[in-house]
């Protein structure tokens, strides 16, 4: 698998603010790379990193295999798609799309060809004389796409272009990108703060805090295998549960403390006595009977929106249970929870790492 | 009271305070086409009873207006052009950084509007003549009116720049151009309007300068028109209508100019403030 864009120990500085602390990232050419995390956490000087609008303090930043650490944004060969989008105003849609090649001293005929060709490709073909605000948002986006495309760049670069957009438009959009991705066979990162961007839309995600990246991976393996507690609350909607507990004397077993102290069976061993954080997904946990299940609790509140139940039990501290269908559960019922044992994160409550399975 | 009577009512004070500003233009306008006699009739007349139209041509020959028109026109455009070329990159660069120096330097640019003419132009006159530039008096007034008037222009400029967005200008970089390149293509021309604004208001100020030109330029074919129409009052003037038109020949084209472009005026003015 040949990299297209390689980082090696990059840091870098704002004076005396670390912003961005030992990066390893290797992206494989063709794949859909998401950094994600919450704001200021560094994802967007990364990407402004790779396209050369920040310049690295130290360390190795290789795109196609050539360092490009001093290289201007001109000589990268990058695309950028912004937030704004930053279409020129003064510009129609065409002379937007086609400024790149302008620049690079293509002959008009040939410009306006390309043009003509991204612009069927994404829907742009009668709006190509309009200017930028002429245009609603989903159109502004897709000619910031264009400009993108046109150029057929080593690696696009996404800055949360859609969060501008409507929430109906955004999940169109996040299909169209995707599935622009695919066809163009191009190398793209995605910069969002949406978890639910990055699950759906990347084949590999970074999830960053504070300028170090937490831990990589594909979607799936970051939700099942979550490396401390930071990423177990990042990944997954609704949020995990965090509850605190400690290890069974019988070294086979925890004690999950929710106001009233409960013993759990486990299928793997913990130390005796350690402090722990259980996390637990709230659509792993089902309703049981009041009598039954692992845990019993009394409801706090049940919200549906009639395909999906949320429930919220009165523990300390909360705990929520989502479910698809409907509840007869009604607030200050009890009722019994029930997981599967192999469904429980652990973590350690001091370093909050995942303690191995 | 509703709101259709209180918009009247703010109607009618606004018209009557314009009125009252305007007034002075009216009688410069009015004095100018009325006959010796008529100027000192009390009460006086409103409007002419016999309006000397040919005065204009007069004093415009009398007076050799075309000369002083002329180098007024010099020094204005003079200014106008090191004004906008030094101040642009000058805006552009306290635009696009935020650190304490530059706040410093916006500080110390606007120290230099404060400074009245009349107060700067002794050691600007000591100055420029112990380098020799009082030998090209029109250059010196040129220069002394563009330290006096960048500030203004400086702070105006900035704001328009603050007002393109820099994302515009990080997209032309990525798009394959240089930052000089982005700077002529894409920051500049969504800029025009304000320093397009920002040079006429400079140009007006300019054209109509007194105090460096009086004090500067000694040689009389080569004094702008406000030194001209000083020169032209004395201390037992009486001719008021002759002064009046000299001063109506002069002021027109500005406020043509002014009622020509007021819309972009206003809007360039508050572009930066609204955004």
């Amino acid at each position: 698998m040949t990299a297209q864009i390689e980082l090696t120990n990059v840091n870098k500085y704002y004076g005396a603010y670390h912003a961005l602390k030992d990066i390893e990232l290797s992206i494989r050419k063709g794949s859909f790379t998401a950094l994600v995390g919450p704001s200021g956490c560094g994802k967007s000087t990364l990407l402004r990193s790779l396209a050369g609008l920040e310049s690295i303090s130290s360390g190795t930043l290789r795109i196609a295999g050539e360092v490009m650490n001093a290289v201007p944004p001109r000589k990268r060969d990058v695309a950028m798609v912004f937030q704004s989008y930053a279409l020129y105003p003064h510009m129609t849609v065409e002379e937007n799309l086609t400024y790149s090649l302008r620049i690079r001293g293509v002959a008009k005929t040939e410009r306006k060809k390309a043009a003509n060709e991204v612009a069927a490709v994404t829907g742009l073909t009668h709006l190509l004389g309009r200017y930028p605000r002429e245009l609603s948002g989903g159109q502004r986006q897709r000619v910031a796409m264009s400009r993108a495309i046109i150029r057929h760049p080593k690696a696009f670069l996404f800055d949360e272009p859609l969060s501008n957009l409507d929430a109906a438009l955004r999940v169109h959009m996040r299909k169209e990108i995707r599935a622009l991705h695919d066809r163009l066979g191009a190398t793209s990162v995605y910069v969002t703060h949406d978890q639910v961007e990055a699950m759906t839309m990347a084949d590999h995600v970074v999830i960053m805090r504070d300028g170090v990246i937490e831990q990589q991976g594909s979607p799936l393996e970051l939700y099942d295998q979550p490396g401390n507690k930071f990423v177990a609350g990042f990944i997954g909607s609704p949020a995990m549960n965090f509850l605190p507990a400690v290890g069974g004397q019988d070294g086979r077993s925890i004690i999950l403390d929710l106001g009233v102290k409960q013993a759990i069976v486990l299928d793997r061993e913990v130390q005796p006595g350690q402090a722990l954080i259980v996390g637990l997904r709230p659509e792993h946990i089902e309703l049981a009977a009041a009598d039954e299940g692992v845990l019993s609790a009394q409801v706090a509140l049940v919200e549906s929106t009639g395909a999906t139940c949320f429930l919220t039990m009165a523990t300390t501290p909360e705990l929520s249970v989502v479910f698809n269908g409907r509840s007869e559960a009604r607030a200050g019922d009890r009722v019994g929870l029930n997981f599967a044992p192999g469904s429980i994160h652990l973590f350690d409550a001091n370093t909050e790492r995942r303690l191995p399975d | 009271m509703n709101t259709v009577s209180r918009d009247r009512l703010m109607l009618v004070i606004a018209i009557v305070l314009a009125g009252i500003y305007l007034f002075p233009l009216y009688w410069m306008y009015i004095t100018t086409i009325k006959s010796g006699s008529e100027m000192f009739a009390t009460p006086p007349t409103f409007w002419p009873t016999n309006p000397q139209w040919q005065i204009f041509g007069d004093v415009w020959q009398s007076r050799n207006m075309g000369r002083y028109i002329w180098n007024s026109l010099v020094i204005a455009c003079g200014a106008v052009i090191v004004i906008t070329v030094l101040g642009v990159g000058c805006a552009y660069v306290l635009a696009r950084y935020r650190n304490i120096w530059v706040d410093i330097g916006l500080f110390l640019i606007l120290m230099l509007q404060v400074l009245p003419a009349s107060l700067m132009v002794t050691p600007i006159f000591v100055g420029f003549s112990q380098i020799g530039l009082l030998n090209y008096p029109r250059l010196a007034v040129i220069l002394a009116i563009a330290a006096k008037s960048m500030p203004f222009f400086v702070v105006l400029v900035r704001a328009t720049f603050m007002s393109v967005p820099q994302e515009l200008e990080e997209a032309a970089l990525v798009d394959g151009n240089s930052r000089v390149g982005a700077f002529f293509n894409i920051i500049l021309p969504l800029a025009r309007n304000g320093i397009l604004v920002s040079a006429i208001l400079i140009f007006m100020q300019a054209f109509g300068e007194f105090v460096y030109s009086k004090s500067m330029i000694q040689a009389v074919e080569l004094q702008p028109a406000s030194v001209g129409l000083n020169s032209f009052m004395g201390p037992n003037t009486n001719e008021w209508n002759n002064i009046m038109a000299y001063a109506a020949i002069y002021v027109t084209p500005i406020l043509a100019i002014f009622v020509l472009l007021q819309r972009r005026i206003v809007s360039g003015l508050t572009s930066g403030a609204l955004k």
